[in-house]
């Protein structure tokens, strides 16, 4: 008894199973034909950093102060400056991050004093070597804007 | 079981390596298995192929700069530990967070805890041979990385929770999205009913396979859903509450046996209980800051040492920080639950056959790199 009962009802919860999955032939797919179609990216997406360009000033607002380079906890980011007379204040001339290295935390974007870090939503990166993944972003964003 | 099967006439042991790096150790553990014939004699996990060091890494680097390692411990529930790291720096500093802070945190941990049961139904049982519940389960768990993408900026390593709140806010959409997630979930539970839970060959393959019960549980420290298909109703959030979890009503869900059947229903109903605790603080969500601002970038706790259990996807887990006084922690030390889930494989495995390994393995649910962090 128990054998015959044992078969029709897990004959029977195989076809219930099946049903689950019949239905799905009929459901909109949810995957994404990617090169063709896009997702639209999350706004807080935390691609690698890049300046932010002020509109006021026309340029990046880092006064290589450093912070953002203390506080990374991969030592990825190496900012130099200079100061254009005695009294001003400095300007970055070099911003140096090794991408491929970086741990995607936030915590440079976060700690800059005049909030000119930014995440970018990029993400097809591809590269040849693992010097393609280090960029200096004062040169970057030099070459975007000419 | 070994009585239903004619013994051997002579016996020839053998050993067998399960892994590393094979499909269903879900990373790299290797098993050394002494079988005679399809029987285990012995079974012993061997970990430590994976290490990395974090808890060294703590010693090297400030409690900020340590934010992000936590969630790479366990890549299932990053967030879950993430947030267990905040409140043991918050409690050893004596930082208050603003009161949505702490709700926006048990709702996104509470996310982060089903997306890792779901990421767990999916890999048990296509360990156990079934493809289509784990795309079904990804499909699901999809939304949840959706959403938490939306708020944190990531899909697997949130590293979202700060001392004294939270790195974004929340916004209507997000709370949007959470309720018709929730909506969607409830709305599979028959789905997955029909599709496994009352499947026969499920059934089969794991009732009554890898019997961990009370007393085996106590010995090796079994914590989380393991113990609590065994009957044990110990939850750190209902023990111990932290945060805000003695806010919400939620129940603990127990098994009987602490077969491999029990731990697939516990886990399911903790997902539901999770949607629970989720629905309860989206209605409770308050205004005001999220974040407390006055928290320096190096934070420098008062000397003393703090130790801090929360409840992880697979566990009790718990931070343990020493500090000497200055921005970097002396000791860090992480309690991992996959640690005592996994030793007490040695026992259960005993006289057990080797595709019952494969279920017992999977329905354990370990990480294996949280192991070896
Ligand atoms: S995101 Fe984190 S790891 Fe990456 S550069 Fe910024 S601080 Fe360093
Ligand atoms: S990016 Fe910001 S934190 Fe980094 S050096 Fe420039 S101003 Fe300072």
């Amino acid at each position: 008894m128990g054998y015959w009962k044992d078969i029709v009802l897990g004959g029977w919860s195989l076809i219930e199973g099946m049903k689950v999955t019949g239905r799905a032939l009929f459901k909109p797919v949810v995957t994404v034909q990617y090169p063709r179609k896009r997702l639209e990216m999350s706004p807080a997406y935390r691609g690698h950093i890049e300046f932010k360009i002020f509109p006021e000033t026309g340029t990046h607002g880092c006064i290589a102060c450093g912070t953002c380079q203390r506080v990374c906890p991969s030592n990825v980011i190496k900012v130099q400056g200079v100061k254009a007379h005695a009294r001003s204040g400095k300007i970055a001339t070099h911003y140096v991050i090794d991408f491929t290295r970086c741990s995607l935390c936030g915590l440079c974007v976060e700690s800059c004093p005049t909030q000119t870090l930014k995440f970018s939503t990029e993400f097809e990166l591809a590269g040849d070597s693992r010097w393609d993944g280090v960029v200096d972003l004062v040169l970057r964003m030099e070459e975007s804007r000419s | 079981m070994a009585e239903h099967f004619p013994q051997p006439v002579q016996q020839q042991l053998y050993s067998l390596n399960l892994g590393p790096q094979h499909p269903s150790t879900h990373g790299v553990l290797r098993v050394l298995l002494t079988l005679d014939g399809e029987y285990i004699l012995k079974a012993d996990p061997i970990i430590g192929y994976g290490h990395r060091g974090h808890e060294k890494m703590g010693e090297n680097r400030t409690y900020l700069q340590f934010m992000p390692n936590s969630s790479r411990m366990d890549y299932l529930s990053g967030l879950l530990y993430n947030h267990g790291f905040c409140l043991a720096v918050e409690k050893l500093a004596g930082i208050d967070p603003p009161e949505r802070a702490k709700y926006i945190r048990v709702i996104c941990a509470e996310l982060n805890r089903i997306s890792s049961h779901l990421l767990w139904f999916g890999t048990f049982l296509m360990d156990l041979g079934a493809f289509t519940p784990f795309l079904y389960c990804f499909d699901d768990r999809e939304n949840i990385l959706d959403i938490l993408d939306r708020v944190s900026g990531s899909r697997l390593t949130y590293s979202y929770c700060r001392f004294g709140g939270v790195a974004r806010d929340v916004d209507e959409v997000f709370i949007d999205q959470t309720r018709a997630f929730i909506k969607r979930l409830r709305s599979r539970w028959p789905d997955y009913h029909n599709l496994v839970t009352k499947n026969i060959i499920f059934i089969h393959r794991v009732r009554d396979v890898g019997i961990i019960d009370k007393d085996l549980a106590r010995r090796f420290g079994v914590t989380g859903p393991n113990l609590r298909a065994a009957g044990v109703p110990f939850d750190m959030r209902k023990v111990e509450p932290y945060e805000v979890y003695d806010r919400f009503d939620f129940e603990i869900p127990t098994g009987t046996k602490g077969d491999a059947l029990d731990r697939y229903r516990v886990r399911l109903e903790e997902m539901e209980q999770s949607c629970r605790i989720i629905e309860q603080a989206l209605d409770q969500l308050p205004g005001g800051a999220y974040r407390q601002e006055r928290v320096r970038l190096k934070l420098t706790p008062p000397r003393g040492d703090v130790y801090f259990a929360f409840e992880s996807a697979r566990g009790q887990t718990a931070y343990y920080l020493v500090s000497d006084g200055s921005p970097y922690p002396y000791r860090v030390h992480v309690r991992v639950p996959s640690f005592g889930n996994l030793h007490c494989l040695t026992e259960v495995l005993r006289e057990t056959l080797v595709a019952d390994t494969i279920a017992i393995l999977g329905s354990i649910d370990i990480v294996v790199p949280e192991i070896d962090r």
